[in-house]
């Protein structure tokens, strides 16, 4: 038995240091570390996501790699569990030295990831997915951490913003029980404090519950005449039926994880048309029409869904820091995410393309201005970026764009709510 | 709003009753903790999405939301997950009691019997829901505040008649007295000469269709996906114990009790807790009565 | 540079040693008691929060986070855990073994729901952060601070392991494997068996408590998700791969267990292509399922089977 252990243990470090020798036989290649939830209770939507991280490497190294080098993503599973997340980050840096990470869904394991591996180890790690907004705004990152999609401030805000435009009163919060869920709740109180508005009563729901009757009931219980829910389709799915087959007024307003076809077939797509959501806008645009047809013709699937178009920028402004830096270092690459957007850079878009066409500039030291999948991406003093917003609704059985609310509206709404 | 809390407590509680008889069973007379037993219920609820899907859920007949074509899906699901109960324990667990297995082996041997019955119905119908008719019902107002769906009503109405249907089979029946008798002491049962095996395999058998139709049921209201069973397992456990296993009656009183518990804690809490609710009342009920309320004292 | 191999390995050991704790808390519970506590992550939970409601950096909006030195959270951690064993303790330890294990399975949801919810004193869904690592500015790298960290860590784990060892082999300890082996007998010669499991029960969740604010002041963050039910299935695990009723056993099988976890998480990326890495992760679970089973069914005593607890008087 104990023959077995040591076996099992020189195989082990076998594993391990053959990965490091491999790592250290050359520069090349540049490895770039994910950490996802491949399996657990994300697995559904992280599908699209790690396709949309595939094909941003595919396009980076089509368009000239790292510091000459093509790139190799490694990919890990952080399964849900914070405890395996934390491990798989901690390899991905010290044993395959990855200059740079992207990583990951939930805030529960992004967390300890940043606090044990990130701030410590000085890497830069980018999320496309992970909206807690204390990650970016209490310094604990020091500076390392990123995100491409914008905190659930901004949804919040346009959201609170859209819900007093149209005059919605007495209105009844429903609201997933997590980060996410608690965070956009928080914001809206703040928002609305601000443009004036009621919340009638705020009902929390734990996932994953084979009945909502109960929190349903209860909302109206408060005699209220509108809904916000803030959650996910196939919850919310339940709740909207249990609502709206109980009475529940038909006003409801929804956030961006519902705009999906999986919730307007759940719910059925005439029930949904009096609804209407809120998103962060992709500016429609060549750079997010020509992501959206490579995504399409590669993966064979829309590319429509939550993380899809952050996670490629994500991978993107990643790849373009890195040929920015002076090294591979931490503090080089941090200090050049900022400069993958400048105010009077050269604008490049997606595909391999217009990576080319970026390290051409770069290498000639003229500054970029990239425009993603997602829009422009400009990184604030903590790590953020801000955005357009739209309010999307179901009209025929389609989601549609009701209509946009333009960054300028944006940041005149935060001057507006934040004094 | 505590005359709509109740009425959802007693529907929560008469889909989670339903589930619970057969781990209460199960629990007493083999002496096992099937954690297996949440899978039975979505089998059970895929199986009828099965036969819905050649026989389509019927027109809507009456105020209900399907046709009788649902009932007998219903019927299929029920049938066919009694033999897969069965199944499961021929192949599974039987070989493992025949070795004398530790009791925590048949523990996880469950749990791996678990995750393969679940990823069983991923890989053939995916991580989405599904639903087994599009109908959106209105609820009806039965009393002044108190709102039901007619196919909730309906539901109950069944449920009612099923356990009703269990308690004659259990009390007149050759099988139904044998199991009852297993229940209440098993060695003293086989000296009287009752075949073991015959009650074992019915005790299955009643497992699984009492399940199936759990499933549909909650399939029904208001949608069906993989974990519409694992969500409900800890909920089915606590109803068992805290009625008393091998109880029918303890089954059904505990199944409602912990639906009533989740609803009514709504009115003194905050729903953020809702899901230890179950619980809490478990532990209370197992501080006045270690055996449970129908329990035998051991 | 094998450095990054050797960093990699000492976080990994840390891990191990903190998981090692927990196993052998539940070790003296189950393996030597006969205690089906299948609420692990609960106290766990109550000593990761004592110790972060007591050292994190104070913040306006919550009530606790008082700043206080990384030992009194340690003690208070273990005092807060070990009070809410007792409690806990008074009210199951009566209950037959599946009963016991809905009970402190259900407590332990409980106490995840009250930290996920009361948010004004536990941070809510956000979690608590900026705990302060234990001498952190002396051993400011990550390398240091690890190797630092890992050797408090084993001095503690091997102060564990011996007195475990010496307890067990005291009068106290053959009065509990006298219980386990022969309630009847042992009732029949006026020890109160209720009394003995209570305190095992308590000194084993103590120990529980104790590597939760490890834990915390290690990674340095905590929140209600690191408290799901996966972990207590992974510390059983650990127990009955390693080999319940052995110390060593259960240290092994800590190491061995998350080692699985950890290494099948590298081989699939070694093997599988980043394309296919959704369905490699699939295998991965299924690999580890299949592979506790077939420990269970070949070697249903774990790699080292139960120790053989002689008296120390034994010789006399």
């Amino acid at each position: 038995m104990h023959r077995l252990i040591r076996v099992a243990m020189a195989l082990g470090s076998g594993l391990l240091i053959c990965g490091e020798v491999a790592a250290q036989g050359a520069a090349c290649p540049v490895k770039i570390g994910g950490v996802l939830p491949l399996t657990g209770s994300m697995a559904p939507i992280t599908k699209k996501i790690a396709q949309a991280a595939e094909l941003a490497i595919e396009h980076v190294n089509q368009g000239g790699g790292v510091k000459g080098c093509p790139v190799q993503f490694v990919l890990r599973d952080d399964q849900g569990q914070p405890t395996v997340g934390v491990d798989a980050a901690k390899y991905l840096v010290e044993v395959e030295r990855v200059p740079a990470f992207t990583g990951t869904i939930s805030s529960g394991i992004t967390g300890p990831i940043i606090s044990s591996v990130t701030a410590p180890s000085k890497v830069v790690q980018i999320t496309c997915c992970s909206t807690a907004s204390p990650f970016t705004l209490d310094g604990r990152s020091a500076g390392y951490f990123f995100r491409t999609i914008p905190t659930s401030k901004t949804q919040a805000y346009a959201t609170a913003s859209e819900t007093t435009k149209r005059g919605l009163k007495k209105t009844a919060v429903i609201y997933v029980n997590t980060d996410f869920g608690t965070d956009m709740l928080r914001f809206y109180k703040a928002a609305l404090a601000k443009l004036g508005g009621e919340i009638a009563v705020e009902v929390p729901y734990n996932d994953n519950q084979p009945s909502y009757r109960a929190e349903v009931s209860k909302a109206l219980a408060a005699k209220p005449e509108s809904l916000l829910l803030i959650g996910f389709p196939k919850d919310a799915v339940t709740i909207v039926r249990e609502w709206l087959s109980l009475g529940g007024p038909r006003a409801i307003a929804l956030n961006n994880s519902m705009r999906t076809m999986d919730f307007v077939n759940g719910v059925g797509a005439k029930f949904v048309e009096d609804f209407f959501g809120m998103d962060n806008a992709q500016v429609a645009g060549p750079h997010v029409d020509a992501f959206n047809k490579s995504f399409e013709e590669k993966f064979k699937a829309d590319s429509k869904g939550p993380g899809v178009h952050t996670q490629y920028d994500a991978l993107m402004v990643m790849a373009l820091a890195m040929n920015i830096a002076k090294d591979l270092t931490g503090p080089s690459i941090k200090d050049a995410v900022r400069l993958v957007h400048v105010p009077n850079g050269a604008p490049v878009g997606t595909g391999p393309g217009e990576f080319k066409k970026a390290l051409e500039l770069i290498k000639a030291g003229k500054p970029i201005k990239y425009f993603g999948a997602t829009g422009p991406i400009e990184f604030d003093a903590n790590g953020d970026v801000t955005g357009p917003a739209l309010v999307w609704k179901v009209k025929d059985g389609q989601i549609v764009t009701d209509r946009t609310i333009t960054i300028e509206e944006m940041q005149a709404l935060f001057r507006r709510i934040e004094n | 709003m505590i005359g709509q809390a109740i009425a959802d407590g007693i529907l929560t509680g008469a889909i989670i009753a339903l589930g619970a008889i057969g781990v209460s069973f199960t629990l007493q007379i083999m002496r096992f903790a099937n954690f297996a037993h949440s899978e039975l219920l979505t089998w059970g609820a895929y199986l009828a999405l099965v036969f819905v899907a050649f026989a389509g859920p019927g027109t809507p007949t009456g105020p209900l939301s399907f046709g009788w074509q649902l009932i007998a899906a219903a019927l299929f699901a029920a049938a066919m997950t009694g033999l897969v109960a069965w199944g499961v324990d021929h192949f599974v667990f039987r070989s493992l009691r025949r070795r004398g297995a530790h009791p925590l082996t048949m523990v996880f041997a469950a749990f791996g019997a678990a995750l393969v019955m679940r990823n069983v119905v991923v890989l053939f119908w995916g991580h989405g829901s599904h639903f087994y008719t599009r109908e959106l019902q209105m609820t009806v107002e039965l009393l002044p505040g108190v709102r039901m769906l007619p196919d909730q009503i309906f539901i109950l109405a069944l449920a009612v008649a099923v356990v009703v249907c269990l308690h004659l089979f259990l009390t007149y029946s050759r099988t139904g007295i044998a199991m009852r008798a297993m229940a209440e002491s098993s060695s003293l049962a086989q000296v009287c000469g009752i075949e073991v095996d015959a009650v074992v395999r019915w005790t299955w058998i009643l497992s699984g269709a009492l399940a199936a139709l759990a499933g549909v049921f909650a399939g029904l209201t208001p949608q069906l996906h993989p974990e519409v069973g694992f969500n409900l397992l800890l909920a089915l456990f606590a109803a068992a114990i805290l009625g008393g296993t091998g109880s029918l009656a303890g089954a059904v009183v505990g199944g409602l009790i912990v639906g009533l518990a989740e609803n009514l804690s709504l009115l003194f809490v905050s729903a953020g807790y809702k899901t230890a609710m179950p619980f809490l009342v478990l532990l209370a009920v197992l501080l006045l009565r270690p055996q449970g309320l129908f329990g035998e004292k051991q | 540079m094998l450095t990054g191999v050797f960093s990699y390995l000492v976080f990994f050991c840390c891990i191990v040693l903190v998981l090692g704790i927990l196993t052998l808390g539940l070790n003296l519970q189950w393996g030597f008691t006969g205690l089906f506590n299948a609420g692990i992550v609960g106290f766990y939970a109550i000593g990761a929060y004592t110790h972060a409601i007591l050292t994190a950096a104070p913040q306006p909006q919550y009530l606790g986070n008082l700043g206080l030195p990384w030992i009194v959270g340690i003690a208070a951690a273990m005092a807060a855990t070990a009070l809410a064993a007792w409690v806990i303790g008074l009210l199951t330890i009566r209950l037959r073994g599946d009963y016991l294990a809905i009970a402190t399975f259900g407590i332990a949801v409980s106490i995840q729901l009250v930290a996920l919810n009361w948010e004004p004193l536990t941070g809510g869904s956000q979690g608590l952060s900026r705990i302060p690592k234990p001498l952190s500015g002396v051993f400011d790298t990550p390398l240091s601070f690890n190797l630092w960290f890992l050797c408090l860590l084993a001095v503690l784990v091997a102060a564990i392991y011996f007195a475990l060892e010496r307890i067990l082999r005291s009068p106290w300890g053959r009065v509990l494997k006298a219980i386990r082996e022969d309630e009847t007998a042992a009732v029949a010669l006026g020890k109160s068996a209720r009394r003995f499991r209570l305190e095992a029960f308590v000194l084993g969740s103590t120990l529980m408590g104790l590597a939760g604010a490890l834990y915390v002041s290690f990674i340095g963050f905590v929140s209600p998700f690191d408290f799901l039910p996966i972990l207590t299935f992974q510390v059983w695990a650990m127990l009955i791969a390693g080999g319940s009723g052995n110390n060593r056993g259960a240290l092994l099988g800590a190491l061995v267990v998350w080692a699985i976890w950890s290494a099948s998480g590298v081989a699939v990326t070694k093997l599988v292509p980043p394309s296919h890495a959704a369905q490699g992760a699939a295998v991965q679970v299924i690999l580890i399922g299949l592979l506790l089973i077939f420990v269970l069914l070949y070697r249903p005593h774990g790699l080292l089977g139960e120790a053989a607890v002689v008296s120390r008087h034994a010789a006399d």
